[in-house]
């Protein structure tokens, strides 16, 4: 078991750490823009005079920072020595700030909004669906479902911005941006907790409303097709309970593609949220990422790229590992 | 005694498509009953209503499967009852896997691929009786025991175990609560031919040691022939023929049965199997007058628009064409002619 299932998607989950990580270094050389001439160029245009002995200094310096010193190779080694410290090097745009550092402000945000927004959905919509096949007479179960699917297709950024408007403009409780009001002090009390979840709530709405459709689907497809298969057929045949048909029969069986796609989608909540978080301004990761692209800022692109990389392989290799417990004909192969 | 006693039953999916409902008839107007203690098989070909009427039967009505009409009377030793009279699903649950019990198809996921088959035991027993992990422990292991069966497969996961193996294992499932009716519904589909005669045996081995009844539905004629006391032969949702094993195998009276037969392969017989030409009907439209009438070698006129009924010929036998009727002397003599 060890050796056939383990070790495989080990050496499987590092080699594609390695190609990623190699492609985030690849890419943006192949651009035809220097970041250190950008540079540059951007010094000069503000008018100041440099003569030709400095400006080559700066452009050292500048290389070294950037990790464009050298030959291709000698900086492909020097990317992985400085990874592997945990350097990801400076912000170009806010410079001399650490990538990481602008990283670690963001991530909580990101997480919080994402994590709450994905359970919340995962767990109303699995049981929705599981409801929907259960009870497949049952009215209250097919106007649920009626709902969903007329949601679903709405575009994202017109329900956050019909909730922005509904309830942060016309009906003015929930604030219109930020992740938490000026003046209040962070940290772990009451109010500030209190005023975190205002500002959040808005946004993970939004999210919950688009997001439950896919899980409820899902749920919804996976179990009708377990309920014609032949064991719960068997099973009703055989007079158990109806609770224990639906739970240990279709329910169970039926939960564990909704696991694998719980998993898989904690692995993209580093890349963020880009539309939740631009039209709720929240200070996240995909809003920073946003102002990377906009501002050619190359080391931030890279950095949240690594972190987008090592978050989807993870989570694919905890669900990997996490698989056998779920379905033993993984076990036993 | 009749243990079973199903009068004029009518079973139909009932679709409604865009407003537009269409009715499969896939059992109309069956009649029959089955004897405490015999194997009646229910032979025909795949599509003739043969599942649907061991649905019927068991009380596993779901829609679009709907019971328009008939009845259907269990007579137990300490209690009667008409099955669709119980509009509890709970009375019904009680009956199913207690007193009337399935040995479904020999397929790969009869069992659930994710619980150990002590578990698919467990939720069978529990469900019906009150006892003890002690009592369950003992309960089973006999019934293995009985069955040649080692106490080992109760850790194993369904896909552990070969088809063979699985299909025993389902059918001690089925049996552990000394079911009074056992339906076996094509339980030898699927597996291979050395298998099958090993599954055959032991529900014959349970058969006479229970001292159950058993209804085997199967398109397999060997197998009834080998098994069954009394055999009925479904064509298109009616039974077309009826009768005890040796006089339905020896003398078949109506011609779909003797094609059915003719293509059985016997001993020292070297001539070519004659296979039966054409398919069923839809059964959504079924031709009028005798179903059979499109693919039968007899056919005349009065076929064509009279729907035969299900005829005594003797104690035993009962067939449903006008072949055998007194009258149709000439069709007789043409039939043994052409034979």
């Amino acid at each position: 078991m060890l050796k056939k299932y383990y070790i495989p998607r080990l050496i499987q989950y590092f080699t594609v750490l390695f190609i990623g990580v190699t492609l985030v270094f690849v890419i943006p050389r192949l651009l035809p823009s220097n970041p250190v001439e950008h540079q540059l160029s951007r010094m000069m245009a503000q008018g100041q005079y440099l003569d030709p002995s400095a400006i080559q200094a700066i452009r050292e310096t500048l290389e070294q920072l950037y990790g464009l010193k050298g030959g291709i190779f000698e900086q492909y080694v020097d990317y992985f020595k400085r990874l592997f410290t945990g350097d990801l090097g400076p912000s170009f745009t806010q410079f001399p700030t650490p990538v990481t550092t602008l990283i670690r402000q963001s991530l909580p945000w990101t997480l919080g909004l994402l994590l709450a927004s994905l359970s919340i959905s995962w767990i109303v919509g699995t049981v929705l669906g599981g409801i929907r096949v259960s009870f497949p007479r049952s009215k209250l179960a097919r106007l649920i479902e009626l709902l969903i699917m007329g949601v679903r297709p709405i575009p994202y950024y017109i329900v956050a911005l019909v909730l922005l408007i509904l309830f942060a403009f016309l009906w003015p409780i929930f604030p219109m941006s930020g992740g938490y009001r000026m003046g209040v002090k962070p940290g772990f009390n009451l109010p500030f907790i209190l005023d975190l979840l205002r500002h959040a709530f808005l946004p993970i709405l939004s999210m919950v409303i688009i997001e439950i459709g896919g899980w409820f689907l899902q749920m919804r497809n996976v179990a009708s097709n377990i309920v014609e298969e032949d064991y719960v057929v068997y099973a009703e045949a055989s007079g158990l309970p109806k609770a224990k048909i639906i739970f240990m029969y279709i329910v169970r069986n039926a939960i564990i593609p909704q696991i694998t796609g719980f998993a898989l989608n904690i692995g993209f909540i580093f890349g963020g949220a880009l539309i939740t978080e631009i039209v709720f301004a929240y200070p996240g990761m995909g809003y920073l990422l946003y102002s990377a692209i906009l501002a050619g800022d190359y080391n931030l692109i890279m950095g949240i790229n690594i972190f987008s990389i090592v978050g989807v392989s993870t989570a694919m290799l905890i669900v990997d590992l996490i698989y056998p417990l779920l379905d033993p004909r993984v076990r036993y192969q | 005694m009749a243990i079973l006693e199903v009068d004029n039953l009518k079973a139909y999916y009932v679709t409604q498509t865009f407003g537009r409902s269409s009715t499969v008839r896939a059992v109309d107007g069956v009649s029959f009953h089955v004897n405490k203690n015999e194997i009646y098989g229910i032979a025909g070909e795949s599509g003739c209503g043969k599942s649907t009427l061991l649905k019927a039967i068991s009380g596993l009505v779901k829609p679009p499967l709907q019971i328009l009409g008939g009845e259907i009377r269990y007579n137990f030793a300490d209690q009667q009852l008409n099955i669709l009279d119980l509009k509890d699903e709970k009375q019904r649950r009680r009956l199913r896997g207690a007193r009337i019990s399935l040995i479904p198809q020999g397929s790969m996921s009869v069992l659930n691929p994710v619980r150990r088959i002590k578990k698919s035991f467990e939720d069978v027993i529990y469900a019906h009786l009150d006892v003890s992990e002690g009592e369950f422990e003992e309960l089973v292991k006999n019934h293995l025991e009985a069955l040649g069966l080692d106490w080992t497969v109760m850790h194993t996961y369904p896909h552990q175990l070969s088809g063979g193996m699985r299909q025993r294992v389902t059918i001690a499932l089925s049996t552990i609560l000394r079911p009074e009716i056992i339906f076996a519904d094509e339980p030898t589909t699927a597996l291979d031919v050395v298998v099958q005669r090993g599954v055959i045996q032991l529900i014959k081995k349970i058969k006479e040691e229970q001292q159950n009844t058993l209804i085997l539905v199967t398109h397999d004629m060997s197998v009834h022939a080998t098994l069954c006391d009394r055999l009925a032969v479904m064509y298109a949702g009616e039974i077309v023929e009826e009768g005890d094993v040796k006089s339905l195998f020896g003398s078949p009276k109506h011609p779909y049965t003797s094609m059915l037969l003719s293509s059985l392969p016997k001993i020292g017989d070297k001539s070519a199997r004659v296979s039966a030409p054409g398919a069923p009907p839809s059964l959504a439209n079924p031709p009028a007058g005798c179903r059979f009438h499109p693919r039968c070698p007899y056919a005349v006129d009065r076929c064509r628009q009279e729907t035969p009924a299900l005829r005594q010929l003797n104690e035993t036998h009962r067939v449903a064409c006008f072949l055998q009727e007194a009258g149709s002397m000439e069709l007789q003599g043409r039939a043994a002619n052409e034979q």
